[in-house]
């Protein structure tokens, strides 16, 4: 393995994250079987005691979790130089079996996590406990993917190993490539932007609605979903040759580096943030009339609703920046 | 109007020395009444004060709050009671500081500073303007008959000047109820009788009053509306006066 401190970042509060995952997952269990909030049993006081205790611990292991996903692309990055062959993360990534599946688990536990940070507040907000069995069947649910990403971090940074000759950027999202990385390069251009742009401004007026009027949560947070995957989409497909000012760079990665003024950590974090934030309107919608949370979920979900719109306005206005003051340009 | 739940609170649980201070303990404590937690020391009725003042939690049973603290927590009808008991930190702190009043036994007023800041403390984490809570502990010291001491530092008064700054202290947030626990221990019969008027004082403007106490001319002043006689953690006897 590579002692690069922050490779013993990661795995340190990947294996901590996950032990607290595990701890609040089994108190879930208990919380599940035992919550009964008419009673004032010992047992369900003593619940109701460590409950804000465990999910004040859990609030901050999952808030490195997704810290730890930019941290994690940052040091794929950095490691590049080690590996024949790679220009950036993407060849990291690509220097074993593990490296394309733990990034798509970081995703995945990148939303899961903020999603339950989400909750979390809310619930915090109210006096009667009205998401608890919610919260916990979430942590519950979330664990065993913890437990998942600490072994496939120590797999992967264990069997990363500096003779290994990699793939470059360039040849991971050619045209021509097989797979999910090709067939997104492959996306062509013009639809791509129309669907970019179409599906951004359905957001921003449905987010819009949803924030004066408070309906249509529902198709606002699948809106805010489809904005994701439709924006990652064009990154690879478009946006990235605008930043390039190449016709055939379709790398997702070389975009966080100096070169092009590191430019990718405000994309992606933009757009993470405003997929968590439009999920959350979606997750909290169901429960809006439930104790307490009819008073607290309105006015929340239209602070995530105003977020979800601010960052997808910003990811939208720094593309278009880049499209528009690029030198390239794309033929119709 | 508060009631208690088979309410026990036991200390160092699970140990050797495990401690129960108050044991299944049910009870109504009427608004605008005052109540005498009677018993002597040992007897729980300190705990019992801290458990329905918000200051601990306890092991077991319920404590509701009908028509106080619903101001501190959003999404309550006018029918709900308060149950303090499953009330994190922080919703509690709200309700302690805005509907109990606290006097001490040996007082907590805070020496090295004056008596008119030791009145305004409580008031400070509300956030009201400090001219209006200045104004607020002028008048309280005032009406208790110590404002000529109100710049002067705490050490510098006697035991009786010290009770009658707990009392100032303990109304500058205007609480809906007044807790004391053994307000006389350390006063004379005469001192005693004027904080028993002080009281009663306190009932006619419709406020709340629980005393804890083993002291005769508490327990006995005809001012009680309900005397619960504690011993061992447990009621042992309750009754109302007419």
């Amino acid at each position: 393995m590579i002692l690069h401190p922050a490779i013993l970042a990661l795995l340190t509060g990947a294996l901590l994250t996950c032990l607290m995952m595990l701890y609040a997952g089994w108190y879930g269990v208990r919380i599940l079987r035992s919550w009964d909030l008419q009673s004032g049993s010992e047992l369900q006081l003593e619940l109701e005691k460590r409950t804000y205790l465990i999910s004040t611990l859990v609030s901050y292991a999952l808030a490195f979790e997704l810290i730890s996903l930019f941290l994690f692309i940052f040091t794929a990055d950095r490691l590049h130089l080690l590996f024949t062959g790679a220009m950036c993360a993407a060849g990291t990534l690509n220097a074993n079996g593990f490296g394309y599946p733990l990034l798509l688990l970081k995703i995945v536990n990148f939303l899961l996590a903020g999603v339950w940070l989400i909750v979390n507040h809310a619930d915090n907000m109210g006096h009667d406990y009205p998401l608890i069995r919610i919260k916990y069947t979430g942590l519950i649910a979330t664990a065993p993917l913890s437990l998942y990403e600490v072994y496939y971090l120590y797999r992967y940074f264990s069997e990363l190993h500096v003779d290994v000759i990699t793939s470059c950027c360039g040849s991971l999202f050619s045209l021509e490539r097989p797979g999910i990385s090709g067939d997104l390069a492959s996306l062509p251009s013009t639809p791509m932007r129309i669907a970019f742009y179409a599906v951004m401004a359905a957001t921003l007026i449905c987010g819009a609605y949803f924030y004066r009027k408070g309906r249509g949560g529902y198709l606002f947070s699948a809106l805010g979903c489809t904005a994701f995957v439709v924006a990652i989409a064009s990154i690879v497909s478009f946006i990235s040759l605008y930043i390039y000012e190449l016709p055939t760079h379709h790398c997702p990665f070389d975009i966080l580096q100096k070169e092009y003024g590191y430019i990718g950590y405000p994309l992606y974090a933009s757009l993470f943030g405003a997929v968590v934030a439009g999920l959350g309107v979606g997750v909290l919608t169901p429960f809006r009339s439930r104790g307490s949370m009819s008073q607290v979920i309105p006015a929340f979900a239209r602070r995530l609703t105003a977020i979800t719109l601010i960052l997808y306005l910003l990811f939208t206005l720094i593309v278009s920046y880049k499209i528009v003051f690029s030198s390239f340009r794309l033929g119709s | 109007m508060i009631e208690i739940i088979e309410a026990s609170k036991t200390f160092n649980a699970g140990r050797t020395n495990q401690f129960i201070a108050v044991d299944k303990v049910s009870c109504k404590i009427g608004r605008g009444e005052v109540t005498i937690l009677k018993g002597p020391s040992g007897s729980g009725k300190t705990t019992l004060l801290t458990l329905i003042g918000c200051m601990a939690r306890p092991t077991s049973g319920r404590i509701l709050l009908h028509g106080i603290g619903k101001e501190c927590l959003i999404g309550l009808g006018a029918e709900d009671s308060v149950e303090i008991t499953s009330l994190p930190e922080r919703l509690l702190t709200g309700i302690r500081r805005s509907a109990f009043g606290f006097i001490f036994q040996h007082f907590n007023l805070i020496h090295g500073i004056s008596v008119l800041e030791n009145v305004m403390l409580p008031a400070y984490p509300i956030g009201d303007c400090m001219p209006e809570v200045r104004r607020r502990a002028l008048e309280l010291l005032e009406t208790f008959g110590i404002s000529r001491h109100a710049a002067a530092r705490i050490e510098q008064l006697s035991g009786g000047e010290m009770q009658r700054v707990a009392i100032a202290r303990a109304l500058i947030n205007d609480p809906v109820m007044i807790i004391a626990d053994e307000p006389t221990a350390h006063l004379d019969s005469k001192l005693s009788g004027e904080f028993m008027e002080l009281f009663a004082g306190f009932k006619a403007l419709g406020k709340s009053v629980l005393i804890a106490s083993h002291d005769p001319i508490v327990y006995d002043a005809p001012l009680a509306d309900a005397v619960i006689e504690m011993r061992d953690g447990r009621i042992i006897g309750a009754g109302t006066r007419p």
